[in-house]
């Protein structure tokens, strides 16, 4: 029953890391270029 | 010149600049009595059979040698610019592979060739058997077939010595499986029947991988 | 962009959804098996995350192929992004293999009586071979085309693995026999739900993971376009 419990601990444990590192690599991209297409407006006008 | 006349120039190149330096003959017979001492020292003295450890050893042996042999190949012509040149030469790029195989088949047999009496000798077995030549015959057209191709992408890499064993042994580890295994039956006498789907194994695994390798080839050394 | 993101939507809720019932397929509707007890029920999602590996390397040869081809971008997003997504859910059928094995056969690690689990390992040593690779060549363009090589090369290896793993083994004889023919109905049922949701799941993740991609890419444009304007 601890093996049972220790598989699927491990699984969603797993499942939740990669999904979060996603959100916050998307996230970081997502601000890094809203200031990079300021950055090129700026440099445009 | 017609396309096998551009593969034997590639090969014979190869083989007059080994022939003038003779380092790759030297270097490996250091190599392989270096690799028998170690491996003495760390199975033999423990093991009352040699024959049950010397496939594995031999097989080692020959995986290690291989890679010394292949990452050295295009790292000399990278060293000298020589790859851009043959690059730039006018010709079929599959030309470029073959010739490139054929020249690591035959650097790699001839390292094989050299230590097989060694093996014979220093581990009191006769290794050098028709069937047991037929097979590493085979598992060494696997090793050049793929670690062809993959030293060429390993030679674009940053830290290529490290890259190639790292992108070819999960590959040929089918190889190493299979040869051991048919090593180990020749050692034992098991009857041929026994370990004939291996040997089969052993050329499908060549023909398909020299067909993938040379198929993508030339994605691998354009541009 | 609004059709898109209601693609993404209804695979967020799907996925969920079909997890949750999975959760309760295996834990309540399916049968505790007579030998092994609860252990027996890890199989669903351990099997289940292999299927998810082995199919993403497969995408991720497709992905090569259609790269090679055409040589389109996007293609190549897809191919990297499935590698990580298998190797995340190798590495799950590794851990819970493993897991499993010590609950069954007492040993973390069972060379001889399971070699699946051998091969399993061997798909993760590769696609991390593929991993490593990207990091190591220079210069967006040609590190496609080297992983596309390479995802191709590993993906036809895999069989080969599969059959000598296989037939390594048999010398040995069989102890038992997991999966066994004989999976009772509602046990079956459950695996076989268990491998849709995962294959959902896998797509959605999928989905994800490959804007991530095309976000890398757009900033790496923004970038080249402001180092440009500054030289020009």
């Amino acid at each position: 029953m601890g093996y049972l419990f220790a598989a699927y601990a491990v699984f969603w444990g797993l499942t939740f890391a990669y999904v979060f590192t996603i959100a916050s690599r998307q996230k970081r991209l997502e601000n890094e270029i809203e200031a990079l297409s300021r950055a090129v407006k700026r440099e445009e006008t | 010149m017609s396309f096998l006349n551009k593969v034997l120039a590639i090969v014979g190149k190869d083989v007059v600049a080994e022939l003038r330096t003779k380092e790759m003959f030297s270097s490996m017979l250091v190599f392989a009595l270096l690799v028998i001492v170690i491996f003495s020292f760390s199975f033999e003295l423990r093991v009352e059979n040699v024959a049950q450890v010397a496939p594995g050893i031999l097989w080692v042996t020959f995986v290690f040698a291989s890679t010394l042999e292949l990452n050295r190949s295009l790292a000399m012509e990278m060293e000298n610019g020589c790859l851009d040149g043959l690059f730039l030469a006018p010709m079929d790029r599959s030309a470029i592979y073959f010739g490139k195989m054929l020249g690591n088949l035959i650097f790699i047999s001839a390292i094989e060739a050299l230590m097989l009496p060694i093996f014979s000798v220093l581990f009191d077995l006769n290794l050098i058997l028709p069937s047991l030549l037929l097979t590493i015959f085979l598992g060494t057209i696997g090793f050049a077939a793929v670690g062809t191709l993959l030293s060429a992408i390993a030679v674009n890499t940053r830290a290529r010595e490290v890259m190639l064993p790292v992108l070819l042994f999960p590959i040929i580890l089918p190889v190493v499986i299979s040869a051991t295994k048919v090593t180990g039956g020749i050692l034992d006498g098991v009857p041929l029947a026994d370990w004939a789907h291996w040997l089969r194994f052993l050329v499908a695994f060549d023909i398909i991988f020299l067909a993938v390798s040379y198929m993508t080839f030339d994605f691998v050394v354009q541009g | 962009m609004s059709k898109s993101l209601r693609i993404e939507d209804v695979l967020n809720w799907l996925s969920g959804l079909s997890m949750m019932v999975a959760l309760y397929l295996v834990f309540v509707y399916a049968p505790t098996e007579a030998t092994m007890g609860h252990v027996q029920r890890i199989f669903y999602f351990h099997v289940s995350s292999a299927w998810v590996g082995f199919f993403a390397f497969l995408v991720t040869l497709v992905g090569g192929i259609a790269y090679l081809r055409g040589g389109n971008r996007d293609w190549d997003t897809v191919a990297l992004s499935s590698v990580e997504i298998g190797l995340t859910f190798t590495a799950m059928a590794v851990i819970t293999g493993s897991i499993w094995a010590k609950a069954t056969w007492n040993a973390w690690w069972p060379w001889q009586q399971e070699p699946r689990l051998v091969l399993v390992s061997i798909l993760l040593l590769l696609y991390l071979a593929y991993l490593m690779l990207r990091a190591f060549v220079e210069g967006e363009e040609r590190k496609a085309r080297f992983a596309a090589v390479y995802g191709i090369v590993a993906f036809v290896s895999v069989p080969f693995t599969f059959m000598s793993v296989r037939w390594w083994q048999r010398l040995h004889p069989v102890v038992f026999e997991r999966e066994g023919t004989h999976l009772a109905p509602a046990m079956l049922a459950t695996f076989l739900f268990c491998l849709v949701a995962f294959t959902i799941l896998y797509f959605t993740l999928l989905l994800h993971r490959s804007r991530l991609g095309r976000l890398a890419d757009q900033a790496e444009g923004l970038k080249e376009r402001l180092r440009t304007g500054e030289g020009g």
